[in-house]
């Protein structure tokens, strides 16, 4: 049995190079691709996740840890099956009509991607009408609404209510998040779920798959 | 005791030479990295071509020859004066001529009754206003919160109307869009009896925040600058990078960047309308590594917006900015030394117009009443050490220590008497020097209870309107007021 410690310690400490060495070592040793992924890689981004919720690790080491785990993957990919590459859920994320924020929202959807979640970013200043017809064409399970500003916080509520009425709401699960926006507002507006932080967006988008 | 314009210029943070190796370093960056620009720009960037910088329009990268900043920049008047309606608080800006006031787009306010945060209305922006109003230190009245209760498509008319109704102090605020904008110029000259007299006498002024950074043109906002430029209705340029994110991590580059944003904002505005007045609005921050969030109380904040001022002095331009923020969430003890040090070092660098310097917490989500109470404070305290010690005849009192003589007192002294009510600071009174068992006598509160009460006391004062009746009734026919 590989000892995958090795590898989540790597990860945590951004240490791309040993990352990279350790994920060749254990397929050497006849691992399958799809347990070094999940045992070593995911886990060790699910640490990384839960120390920069408790505010225990700097963002930019996050990404770090991040950025590794990509290249990685990028090993792995071609030995991934089909039952180990099919990922956990899909995930339509953007900024709200009228909001150009996006380093927030890009650290959520990284956090997603590195939980193994099939992550579709549209970008900023997203209309509602975006969100539905891409929550139609990638077949989303949920859909993840970022605001930075106070004045476009309104828009997240048109955005849901568009979602409503295009008869898809019972389809998606949706989450709200950005600095201004609490828990109190995502259930004023019907959101499924609000984050305050990246860390625990990922954690909440997993159990509510 | 109105301390209003003294001079900073005491904290340089900058050498000389440091304010010169920056400046170059921002004129290289136009130059060399250039800046983008969102679509939607067509027009502002032909200005830009045909004044001679070079357009790279499949990469978007536009950039500015020194040659052509620099001619630009010299355009820009050296002082801007902010006019108020009351008589008492025209801001002139220039040199390193300090003036405080308050700031921001806070959703929050702590509810005076209930100390709770609760959503902010129109009605928290309007007795804002009348607080501020009576809190004489501080200067000018920048919209502090968002009317949450509102549609947004109310906001620009009504934020203003609120403002203005509210207080004589100069009024800023910002506009979603250029329809907004002439909205808000045509209610503001209604006031002013035309808009030629709106123009001689600015008593609004508009923010932009026309850069993203880093060095990036937002559309909306650049094409409402312009707008206001044109209508020559001053405007603050603002940009508001964090380091570790938005701008470099130290705080030379960070100052680097948002100097090269500025010239850039300076240049497209002096190119629309030459010798338009408007305010250098660079606003060094911080990023929180661990959250991305913004910060507002580090003391670094402090240094930087001091520093922002010395390079804003350097090319004669006169400075909007931001200190006094705090990332405390009540008004507690870490507030206040959060806000006193930023906010001293703000008023020492000598900024012009130093606004989220009263009634801001938690970065600059939530306002309370009892913290503009506080910052008023803070604020008469920063502009006292601005004034400094007079060591003249009167003030060196030689004839008194001679007259007292040795083994005397000063207390009944006519010097005494002369000097007591103006030698030293005197604050709004929520400052506690009274002994302890008179402290206790009077409930033992605490400054937050303090300044709850000076506010209350305040808000229940009779309402004034410095809006004239008949031309409330003739706004109210024309736009849809909702307070």
């Amino acid at each position: 049995m590989f000892d995958y410690q090795s590898i989540i310690n790597a990860l945590i400490e951004c240490d791309q190079a040993k990352v990279i060495g350790l994920v060749k070592e254990a397929l050497d040793q006849g691992e399958p691709a799809g347990t070094v992924l999940n045992h070593g890689l995911i886990a060790g981004m699910d640490i990384v996740g839960e120390r920069m919720e408790n505010e225990e690790m700097f963002i930019p080491e996050v990404l770090m840890a991040a950025q590794t785990m990509g290249a990685a993957v990028e090993i792995l990919k071609p030995l991934l099956g089909e039952d180990d590459s099919a990922a956990k859920g899909k995930v339509i994320i953007g900024t709200v009509k009228g909001d150009l924020h996006d380093i927030g929202k890009n650290l959520v959807a990284m956090m997603l991607e590195s939980a193994g979640l099939e992550v579709h970013n549209l970008g900023v200043d997203i209309a509602p009408e975006q969100f539905v017809a891409e929550i139609q064409a990638k077949d989303a399970d949920m859909i993840c609404l970022s605001a930075l500003l106070t004045t476009t916080m309104p828009m997240m509520k048109q955005t849901i209510d568009a979602i409503s009425e295009a008869g898809l709401r019972d389809r998606v699960k949706i989450m709200v998040g950005g600095a201004p926006v609490t828990q109190e507002f995502a259930d004023q507006i019907g959101a499924d779920g609000y984050a305050a932080d990246a860390g625990s967006a990922a954690k909440m988008v997993k159990a509510m798959m | 005791m109105n301390l209003k314009g003294l001079s900073g210029g005491l904290y340089r943070p900058l050498s000389e030479k440091d304010i010169e190796t920056v400046h170059e370093a921002s004129l290289t960056i136009l130059e060399k990295t250039g800046i983008t620009y969102e679509s939607g720009l067509d027009a502002t960037l032909e200005m830009l071509e045909q004044a001679g910088a070079i357009i790279d329009r499949d990469n978007g990268r536009v950039r500015l020859p020194r040659k052509l900043v620099t001619e630009q920049v010299a355009r820009a008047p050296e002082q801007v004066i902010l006019y108020s309606r009351d008589g008492k608080n025209d801001l002139d800006l220039t040199e390193h001529k300090v003036h405080m006031g308050t700031g921001g787009a806070a959703i929050k306010i702590l509810d005076l009754e209930t100390g709770e945060a609760r959503s902010t209305t129109l009605n928290d922006l309007y007795q804002l206003g009348r607080l501020v109003d009576n809190l004489d230190h501080i200067h000018f009245f920048l919209r502090p919160c968002i009317p949450t209760d509102i549609q947004e498509s109310e906001y620009d008319i009504n934020m203003y109307y609120a403002c203005l109704k509210a207080t004589g102090k100069h009024v800023m605020s910002g506009v979603n869009d250029e329809a907004g904008l002439h909205k808000v110029i045509d209610l503001a000259a209604m006031i002013a009896g035309g808009s030629d007299q709106l123009q001689a006498r600015p008593f609004i002024s508009v923010i932009t925040s026309f850069a993203i950074s880093p060095l990036k043109l937002c559309t909306q906002s650049t094409l409402i600058m312009q707008e206001a430029i044109r209508n020559r209705i001053p405007v603050a340029l603002s940009a508001a990078p964090m380091s570790g994110s938005t701008s470099p991590m130290t705080m030379a580059g960070t100052l680097a960047q948002l100097h090269a944003e500025q010239l850039a904002g300076i240049t497209i505005c002096q190119l629309t309308n030459p010798g338009a007045p408007l305010l250098y609005g660079g606003i060094p921050g911080m990023a929180n590594l661990k959250t991305m969030g913004y910060l507002g109380g580090g003391v670094e904040c402090g240094m930087m917006n001091a520093a922002i001022h010395q390079l804003a002095n350097h090319i004669k331009v006169p400075n909007y900015n931001s200190s006094g923020l705090s990332d405390a969430k009540v008004p507690d003890a870490q507030a206040g030394w959060e806000k006193a040090f930023t906010a001293l070092l703000a008023a020492m660098g000598g900024s012009n117009y130093v606004h989220h310097t009263a009634g801001m917490l938690e970065s600059m989500l939530t306002v309370a009443c009892e913290q503009y109470v506080i910052d008023d404070e803070i604020i008469g305290m920063c502009y006292k050490v601005l004034k400094g010690i007079e060591v003249d005849a009167d003030h060196l009192a030689m004839e008194v220590i001679d007259s007292v003589g040795p083994g005397g007192n000063y207390m009944i002294a006519p010097h005494t008497m002369a000097h007591m009510r103006s030698e030293y600071f005197n604050g709004n009174g929520i400052t506690d020097r009274k002994s302890r068992e008179k402290w206790e006598k009077d409930g033992a509160l605490d400054t937050r209870t303090r300044g709850r009460e000076i506010a209350r006391k305040i808000l229940a004062g009779e309402e004034k309107s410095y809006i004239p009746p008949e031309i409330d009734q003739a706004i109210r026919e024309k736009f849809n007021i909702l307070l």
